[in-house]
């Protein structure tokens, strides 16, 4: 533990630089992302503090979501609604067993919804197949873990690249989202280091990139920071504050901690599968 | 980076389980080339055997013996078989080295003016051959049996006689080289007539009899209707043959040894179970492992035909890898070795090297179980439930 | 010291992977054990054919039956040789038979192998009490009958009850017996009446080898030197079992050199695959045995339970390969005897050396194997408890 605090100490000053030196060149560089999100970007950039009204882009209505062990019926989440407008910044709290995640992996398509009608990005989650769930999800969620979940035997560039291999984009370009992408993250210099060498917020970072990469709607965390020290758990904070701001990503965190929870923009309760 | 190279790169995840797999497979593909090798050079003396030349034997059994007469009535000058080209006869002797008597080798009594003739694929100087026409105790050996025992041309040498009895006294007079692989190259030639004439003193009933003749067939002749043709010859006589291609001959000589045969084989497939418990026992403890990262796979998008594709490639890489580790093994090893069996037990193994097919195959079977191995592993992969296995912390 | 039973629940937990490994193991065993018992029954088999107090007399220089010739004249002067036992009737007991081979069609028709026959004299039938007539009756002296071995009866063509073999060119031989010999090489034999034989073989005034039956084995010595020291005999003798050992030697010498060669190959694979599985346990188990470390079990109580286990695996494996190994003693075996060049027929032996050898040969794949990821499993600091 101890040697890894130091490594993130030491690591974290030329990160701050690295960072505001991508933020220069994100506003420099004319295309920073590709196209989508070119528009929500510049209303971003132009209307920072006045949030305009959107659509709700998650739109739960009386889902519930039983399972069973053996025969013990357990009811995590009962007759849930609720609405997350397009480009909000919200955090989901509660204690253990409330809910939370589950109510997340329902968002991110990765479970369906026993009873109620949830829509995600315009597709009802509950009606659509394995593969087309997949293939929706690859599009349109990016995921951000507590435990980081980097390949190990992959480089920082390598791991970003990942869900491109899911699409048809050209081995260069994927390679160049990737770095535009980490650039976004200020690790552009870390590029070509397996998570190994990185530090805890580093790797955090680059699971961030991984997120971002393939430019989804909406970016899912389930505790971010929960593995982290305070100053890189502030690191990626700020991180997902400018991508929700600069980048107009729809992101739902999930977190025990609640400096990480002030950070949104809303903030969300649960407790025994309701919505407090 | 592509998939196939993200499922390649897995392999290197755990060094010590990997080089230990790989080495595990590279010592069974050892094995079962080895395995092969050895089969292949048992029936491969059968397999490269003349076609063109016939044996005439006794047709109840190759123990008793023929009449020398027969041979005069078969051989093309004088005889009248259509086909024959050039026929020779000779008399198995049984001697033994006086001192080493376990190593085997074939001590023949043959008939100088036509051996040579007939036995094409055996290739000996000239001027040794004139030397060994002119003396009547001379022996032709062949170049392993020389190395065997560091005969050389000039060398006096007395064999032990298991048929007939006693010792007997030779001096080489030359060694041959072979020019066709199936060719024992730890013969030991010598004139028929030294022996006839021992047997006139000795044991008169035993004179003028030989072994067995050979004759080489013409190109254009067919070799089953020559055999039918000599042995029609002697149909009505005391004694009948039988004649074959000495091809068929080894061919019924290694049906002898079906079940040793048999047994190899059955042996060289449970090298491969072994290979493919090992591979398959290493794939699913890494698949064991890496649940999380399936989950987070799966959570990305990737399908669960992907994961499968993962853990397939994973596996056929390290059998690959184990494969050619093995062919490295195994070229210096079994040559090396093979070299060493040809020189020492050259009656049985007058070759013996890996051969070709047998490379090729053992490496395709490295892929392809390695690939099989990783069938169950893959499968329970790709049935993983996406929030089970994000769950588990890897 | 850590109870047995955590080394078999862990075992039990990681099915796939501990029967993966335990088969492993078992197929090396099993290799071993198979080849150990095929040596052991062609040696047995030869050497039942033996007897301590009897002799063999060839002609000098042979090595076979086969190819040994004495005339019938010298066989009354081997039998009234020094320590030869007189039978009842006050004769002494010696016995002359033809031997001979004979090419024969496989019943399947996949080939041709050789066979011995031997021509007998009713003398030569009583020399050996071991010999018994299972089907049929005995050959009557003096005709074309025979009687062939139980182990080769209904395997080559006519070499059944009723059927007629072959010899030579009108000479045919009728099988009117099936017999049993206690297991010996006889019962890969065809038996007929010495004089019938003889005459099919070019053989008549002569026999192959002369069997006599001593007085005590003890007597041989003095027998031999008498029948050897008559040099115009030509003769040797040597005791009957050390014949018959002597003819299994070659093929026994092959059969378990091939055997070994395998088995270690084979030991070396499944040796890793018992590395591998162990070096997984020692890793999945990092934190429990930082757990034991930290409860304050010593490095050797940790490292004596995983070799423990890892021997526990192989021995698993070794029971399951001698299981399968004794299954092999329904199989019979039939190849070549390089001696004789003809057919010998014998069966996959099970001695309790053999399966103990090949068990233990199973459980020190266990040790070795076991060993490395034992000491990584004792290294392991308590401090490993904490982590995940």
């Amino acid at each position: 533990m101890s040697d890894e605090d130091v490594k993130a100490e030491t690591d974290s000053k030329p990160d701050a630089d690295a960072e505001t030196k991508a933020k220069a060149k994100a506003k420099a560089e004319p295309k920073p992302e590709p196209e989508p999100q070119a528009k929500p970007d510049a209303e971003a950039e132009t209307k920072p503090e006045v949030k305009p009204i959107k659509p709700a882009i998650i739109r739960c209505q009386g889902i519930g979501r039983t399972f069973w062990r053996g025969k013990e019926r357990l009811d995590v989440l009962e007759d849930l609604d609720l609405e997350i407008a397009e480009g909000s910044f919200e955090a989901l709290m509660g204690p253990s067993g409330s809910g939370k995640t589950t109510l997340l992996n329902l968002i991110a398509g990765l479970d369906r919804p026993s009873k109620g009608r949830l829509d995600v990005a315009g597709r009802n989650i509950g009606e659509m197949s394995d593969a087309a769930l997949a293939k929706w999800r690859s599009q349109t969620i990016g995921f951000v873990f507590q435990h980081f979940n980097l390949i190990p035997v992959l480089t920082a560039l390598e791991n970003v690249q990942l869900p491109l291999l899911l699409t048809k984009v050209p081995s260069s370009e994927r390679k160049q989202r990737a770095q535009t992408a980490l650039r976004v993250v200020g690790l552009e210099d870390r590029m070509h280091h397996r998570p190994q060498q990185l530090s805890g917020g580093q790797e955090q970072r680059v699971g961030i990139a991984r997120a971002i990469v393939h430019d989804p709607k909406i970016i899912v965390a389930d505790e971010p920071t929960g593995e982290l020290d305070r100053q890189s758990a502030d690191e990626v904070l700020t991180l997902l504050e400018r991508l929700n701001r600069e980048f107009g990503k729809t992101i739902l965190m999930v977190t025990h901690d609640p400096a990480a929870a002030e950070r949104a923009t809303v903030l969300r309760k649960l407790d025994k599968g309701r919505l407090l | 980076m592509t998939l196939v190279g993200l499922s390649i790169k897995n392999v290197s995840r755990n060094r010590l389980r990997a080089v230990l797999t790989v080495f595990g497979v590279a010592i069974a593909l050892l094995a079962f080339v080895f395995i092969r090798t050895t089969l292949d050079a048992w029936t491969g003396g059968a397999e490269h055997a003349a076609q063109d030349r016939l044996g005439t034997m006794h047709k109840v059994t190759f123990t008793m013996d023929l009449p020398r007469t027969y041979f005069d009535e078969l051989d093309g000058t004088r005889g009248s078989v259509p086909g024959v080209k050039a026929a020779t006869y000779q008399s198995w002797f049984g001697a033994k080295h006086p001192v080493r008597e376990q190593e085997f080798f074939a001590t023949i009594a043959v008939d100088t003016d036509t051996f040579f003739q007939v036995y094409e694929d055996m290739e000996v100087p000239a001027e040794q051959l004139a030397a060994w026409k002119e003396d009547r105790q001379g022996a032709i050996i062949g170049e392993a049996l020389a190395k065997q025992f560091g005969w050389s041309v000039g060398d006096d040498v007395t064999l032990v006689g298991t048929i007939y009895p006693g010792d007997w006294k030779f001096t080489i007079e030359g060694i041959y080289t072979a020019k066709r692989r199936a060719v024992d190259k730890s013969q030991f030639l010598f004139h028929w007539k030294y022996l006839n004439e021992s047997m006139k003193e000795q044991a008169p009933a035993r004179a003028e009899r030989i072994g067995w003749m050979t004759t080489l067939i013409e190109g254009s002749a067919r070799g089953a209707e020559v055999a039918q043709a000599i042995d029609a010859r002697f149909e009505e006589r005391d004694i009948q043959t039988r004649t074959m291609s000495e091809r068929a001959l080894n061919m019924e000589f290694l049906g002898s040894f079906g079940a040793i045969l048999t047994a190899l084989d059955v042996v060289s497939g449970v090298i491969l179970v072994i290979m493919m418990l090992i591979l398959g026992n290493t794939i699913a403890m890494s698949v064991r492992e890496r649940t999380n990262e399936y989950g987070v796979l799966l959570a990305l998008g990737f399908r669960p035909k992907h994961i499968a594709l993962f853990v397939m490639g994973e596996g056929i890489a390290v059998g690959l890898l184990g494969g050619l580790v093995g062919l490295a093994l195994a070229y210096p090893f079994i040559n090396g070795m093979g070299r060493w069996i040809e020189d020492n037990m050259g009656s049985f193994f007058p070759y013996f090297q890996i051969p070709p097919h047998v490379a090729i195959t053992s490496l395709a079977l490295a892929m392809l179980l390695a690939g099989l191995a990783a069938v169950i592993p893959a499968y329970r992969a790709s049935r993983l439930d996406v929030i089970d296995a994000l769950r588990r912390i890897g | 010291m850590i109870p047995i039973s955590y080394n078999l629940r862990n075992l039990a937990v990681r099915r796939t992977t501990t029967l993966a490994t335990a088969l492993g193991v078992g197929l090396v065993v099993f290799v071993l054990a198979a080849s150990l018992m095929l040596t052991e029954g062609l040696r047995r088999t030869l050497s039942l054919s033996g007897h301590d107090d009897a002799a063999i007399v060839m002609r000098k220089g042979s090595d076979n039956e086969l190819s040994s010739t004495i005339a019938d004249a010298q066989v009354g002067q081997i039998a009234s040789a020094p320590r030869v036992k007189k039978g009842a009737d006050g004769r002494p007991l010696a016995v002359g038979d033809v031997v001979a081979v004979i090419f024969v069609d496989l019943v399947n028709g996949s080939g041709k192998t050789n066979l011995v026959v031997r021509g007998v004299t009713s003398d030569g039938i009583a020399f050996r009490p071991e010999l018994k007539v299972v089907e049929g009756t005995l050959p009557r002296p003096g005709t074309g009958e025979v009687m062939v071995g139980r182990k080769i009866e209904g395997r080559f063509n006519a070499v059944q009850l009723g059927g007629e073999i072959e010899l030579r060119k009108n000479r045919m031989a009728k099988v009117v017996g099936v017999f049993e010999a206690a297991g010996s090489s006889y019962e890969s034999e065809i038996w007929g009446d010495k004089d019938y034989v003889g005459q099919a073989f070019g053989r008549e005034g002569m026999v192959s080898a002369v069997r006599v039956q001593l007085d005590s084995p003890g007597g041989f010595d003095e027998f031999a030197l008498a029948v050897e020291q008559d040099k115009r005999l030509g003769l040797d003798a040597i005791p009957e079992r050390e014949f018959y050992e002597k003819a299994s030697e070659n093929t026994s010498v092959f059969i378990s050199a091939m055997g070994i060669i395998i088995a270690v190959f084979f030991s070396i694979g499944a040796m890793i695959g018992a590395m591998i599985t162990m070096y997984g346990t020692v890793a999945n188990r990092r934190s429990e045995i930082g757990v034991l470390r930290a409860l304050g079990f010593s490095r050797t109580v940790i490292l004596v339970s995983f070799l423990f286990e890892s021997v526990l695996l192989s021995l698993l494996g070794g029971l399951l390969g001698i299981g399968a190994a004794l299954g092999l003693g329904m199989v019979e075996f039939s190849m070549m005897n390089f001696q004789t060049f003809s057919e010998i027929v014998f069966t996959f032996q099970p001695t309790p050396d053999i399966l103990v050898t090949a068990l233990v040969f199973g459980g020190m794949m266990g040790v070795l194997g076991g060993l490395l990821p034992a000491i990584r499993a004792a290294r392991t600091a308590p401090i490993e408890a904490m982590r995940g």
